[in-house]
């Protein structure tokens, strides 16, 4: 079997590797306790890599989704108390409103969207610390656990975190799978001239990958506010270099076209084993940052399709 | 001095030079004629050092040499003149002169300007060219910039001991009549210290300029012609000359369209700087076919069709309904198909499978509130692929890996399972060998007899002349010449060539 055949693959390779190496080590990583505490901690990033898969399914990138995240954090935490349960929406809305500005911005503008998103987030972030006066928010505790309090509780032994990202995986997967919208993103990514040449509104569908990662990036945050029970500015701030190695490493190259949701999962677990591993050799929060970036040149270099890029600047 | 001797060059799956012969000597300007696909890049390739042949020898000055790249070829003394232009725009018209021969200059790892600029007006001055060389080059005219662009190749002149020789591909396709009489004359002045190879389309060029002319066709050089040997329709009809085989084209399946149905019309269409004052009418059933030139706005005619441009000027209607909005969206709903050049970028998504493209242009038909249904995707495209014998292993594999013309036949496949009753086709032979040629030939005429009308831009002029019921001759972005082309009474490929070129 060649490197070419095996690509697609390694993602749960590397995965199941990476496991039996840490449970070899650490006897206590594969209690089942463990792992299913782990996986429900990995939720929030796993939400906005969810999101960020689809900006990178298209050949595009999302870096505004951790500003994007901090803003729902304060945006959650300050308007709970006067909308209730339908602050989500307001949530999202702000997310999927956010997204649509950066698609427009890359497709209509044509200004490439690592800097249309970077500058979207640099507004998304001023912003949350306008609505927060630069302060950590708190929510009231008794509001937040009578209409988010099913987001952060246990069944049994199982987060309920984890049938939020079960549920988000399956919708999302049926996105890409069944819909127009996901066969026409395919279509973007793997050949967006040949898309245009059949008749695709390719500026429109773009824009809604944008739009969906906005959304995503801002229920990611959602959550994360209801788990603190409160938002900051920057509060979500290391989520970003994770969440694009989980996208990366689960096998959708930033040159687009191939991989997808499912390997997103994939990725963010390996990226929850590398984090549990870390912490289990004592690696400092400060130097988590330092394995996620080296992990993400490796993953980069690997997976890249370099017969789509004329020159790399 | 320099000559070529059998040399060789194949690539997989075409021979593109076939044993050719050719030689220049001192001072003499040697002109190089052949159809689009002859062979003529191919051979200047060679020259220039960008290719390798894979038999034969090139010998200069009695000695076989062998050049790994073209800067090799370049320190023996062999220059191209380019014509896409090669310089580039945002630097300055001497950088650009030495580009990568900056090391002259550069005293304790700093270039001195001032010895550059002194050196390059001395370069600009063998060209006749009068400017500051410190401009930047986009500032220059075309013209301008193509002696900048000769002058650079000069350069050779002091680098280079012995001969030199440059090749002038289509120097004169962007220069005015006057402009080309001043190249001219440098040309022949310049010839007390290089020999010139001169490649154009413009016939009466390449014989008022050459003192032999070497005529390519499939790959071999048919002809060698001396000076005022042959006429110009001599001469083209070795260029040409093949006998055509009207079964191949399918012209016996030809039959008389429908007249009363209009399907597409251009009214005065402009596109500045590509068409001007463009008017057609395609009917159900025909084929018509735009001849001219490469650049002379075949293409955009096909794309303001599709509206993938929007005229400055005039008016497109599609079956009776004039369009207002240019979008390819808008003409795929009025039952528009495009079957585009470039077969792999544009025409099939590589990485999808058989019915994910099939059907990537009707995904309103095949789904509901947005969802697919892909059991009836699989089920058109299982059809398609018997109906057209597309040689793939199921509908579920990658597009990108089928031949060339199962490729083209995905895209045909595309359009006509979608109802396309207007179809664009741009070199759609392109590529394919003989019997995927035929296979596209033969789905040509299907289509004419179901009443799809058919712009198309053929490969050759043969098949443009063997497959259509008019041919419009478009030459500079206007129209020259039409023909009516009924079975029998079809226009010659020299009444074609006398207005396209």
């Amino acid at each position: 079997m060649d490197l070419q055949r095996l690509k697609p693959h390694l993602p749960w390779i590397t995965l199941l590797v990476l496991v039996a190496a840490v449970g070899i080590v650490d006897d206590t990583f594969l209690r089942p306790a463990n792992l299913l505490s782990l996986a429900g901690d990995i939720v929030p990033l796993f939400i906005m890599a969810l999101g960020l898969t689809f900006a990178i399914y298209i050949g595009g990138i999302d870096l505004s989704a951790q500003s994007m995240a901090n803003l729902v954090t304060v945006v959650a935490s300050v308007y709970l108390a006067s909308f209730g349960a339908w602050v989500a929406v307001l949530c999202i809305a702000v997310g999927f409103g956010f997204g649509l500005l950066s698609g427009y911005i890359t497709t209509r503008l044509l200004v490439p969207s690592f800097i249309s998103t970077l500058a979207v987030g640099g507004v998304a972030f001023s912003l949350a610390q306008y609505l927060s006066g630069q302060r950590a928010l708190n929510m009231d505790a008794a509001q937040r656990d009578a209409v988010f309090g099913w987001m952060i509780g246990k069944t049994g032994p199982i987060p309920h975190e984890l049938f939020i990202a079960v549920g988000l995986l399956a919708l999302t997967l049926f996105i890409e799978r069944r819909t127009t919208l996901g066969r026409a993103l395919k279509a973007v990514g793997a050949g967006e001239p040949a898309a245009a040449a059949s008749g695709l509104n390719v500026a429109r569908y773009k824009m809604l990958a944008f739009a969906i990662s906005g959304a995503l990036a801002a229920i990611a945050g959602l959550l994360f506010a209801v788990k603190l029970s409160g938002g900051a500015p920057t509060i979500a701030n290391g989520f970003l270099l994770p969440a694009i190695v989980a996208v990366l490493v689960g096998g959708t190259p930033l040159t687009g076209g191939v991989g997808g949701v499912l390997n997103t999962a994939i990725g963010t677990l390996i990226v929850a084993v590398i984090r549990a591993s870390m912490l289990y050799f004592d690696i400092q929060a400060t130097q988590q940052q330092m394995i996620f970036g080296l992990v993400l040149i490796g993953a980069i270099a690997l997976t890249i399709d370099r017969a789509k890029l004329r020159t790399v600047k | 001095m320099y000559q070529l001797a059998k040399v060789d060059k194949k690539f997989p799956g075409v021979h593109a030079l076939k044993a050719v012969d050719f030689q220049i000597g001192r001072g003499e300007i040697v002109g190089l004629v052949g159809e689009n696909g002859a062979g003529k890049s191919t051979l200047m390739k060679v020259i220039y050092g960008a290719y390798q042949p894979d038999g034969g020898q090139i010998i200069m000055d009695g000695k076989t040499v062998r050049f790994a790249n073209p800067r090799a070829a370049m320190e023996q003394g062999i220059g191209m003149v380019f014509q896409e232009q090669s310089l580039i725009a945002n630097l300055t018209v001497m950088e650009n002169i030495f580009l990568g021969y900056e090391q002259q200059f550069v005293r304790f790892g700093v270039i001195n300007w001032k010895a550059m600029a002194t050196a390059a007006s001395a370069q600009l001055a063998k060209v006749r060219l009068t400017i500051d060389p410190a401009t930047v080059t986009s500032a220059l005219s075309f013209a301008q910039r193509q002696l900048v662009e000769l002058a650079k190749v000069l350069t050779l002149e002091e680098r280079v001991q012995g001969n030199l020789v440059i090749l002038l591909d289509e120097p004169t396709s962007v220069l005015a009549e006057d402009e080309v009489k001043l190249l001219f004359k440098l040309v022949r002045e310049l010839t007390t210290r290089a020999s010139f190879i001169f490649v154009s389309h413009r016939m009466d060029e390449v014989m008022e300029l050459s003192d032999r002319i070497y005529v390519m066709k499939d790959g071999a050089v048919v002809d060698v012609v001396n000076r005022g040997e042959k006429t110009v329709e001599q001469i083209q009809h070795k260029m040409v000359g093949r006998n055509v085989d009207k079964e191949y084209y399918r012209e016996h399946r030809q039959k008389p369209f429908d007249a009363t149905k209009e399907l597409v019309k251009l009214e005065g269409v402009s596109l500045p700087g590509r068409i001007n004052d463009i008017s057609l009418t395609l009917h159900a059933g025909e084929v018509l076919c735009l001849v001219g030139t490469e650049g002379s706005g075949r293409e955009a005619i096909l794309r303001t069709i599709y509206g993938m441009r929007t005229p400055l000027r005039g008016k497109v209607s599609l079956k009776g309904q004039e369009i207002s909005r240019f979008s390819p969206r808008n003409a795929v709903e009025r039952g528009v198909g495009y079957v585009p050049r470039e077969r792999k970028v544009e025409g099939i998504v590589a990485g999808m499978t058989v019915y994910e493209n099939m059907t990537l242009s009707q995904m309103g038909r095949h789904s509901s509130a947005g969802i697919l249904r892909i059991a009836g995707e699989r089920a058109l495209a299982r059809d398609w692929i018997s109906k057209l014998s597309i040689k793939a292993s199921s509908e579920l594999a990658d597009c990108g890996n089928l031949s060339g013309g199962n490729q083209q036949k995905v895209v045909l496949a595309k359009w006509r399972s979608g109802g396309s009753d207007i179809m664009l086709l741009d070199h759609p032979t392109r590529g394919l060998d003989i019997g995927a040629k035929e296979d596209v030939y033969d789905m040509i005429r299907d289509m004419s007899d179901a009443g799809v009308g058919i712009v198309l831009v053929a490969d050759t002029l043969e098949e443009a002349i063997g497959l259509s019921h008019s041919i419009i001759v478009v030459k500079d972005g206007a129209i020259q010449k039409r023909f009516a082309c009924e079975p029998g009474a079809k226009p010659s490929l020299f009444d074609l060539l006398h207005y396209m070129i």
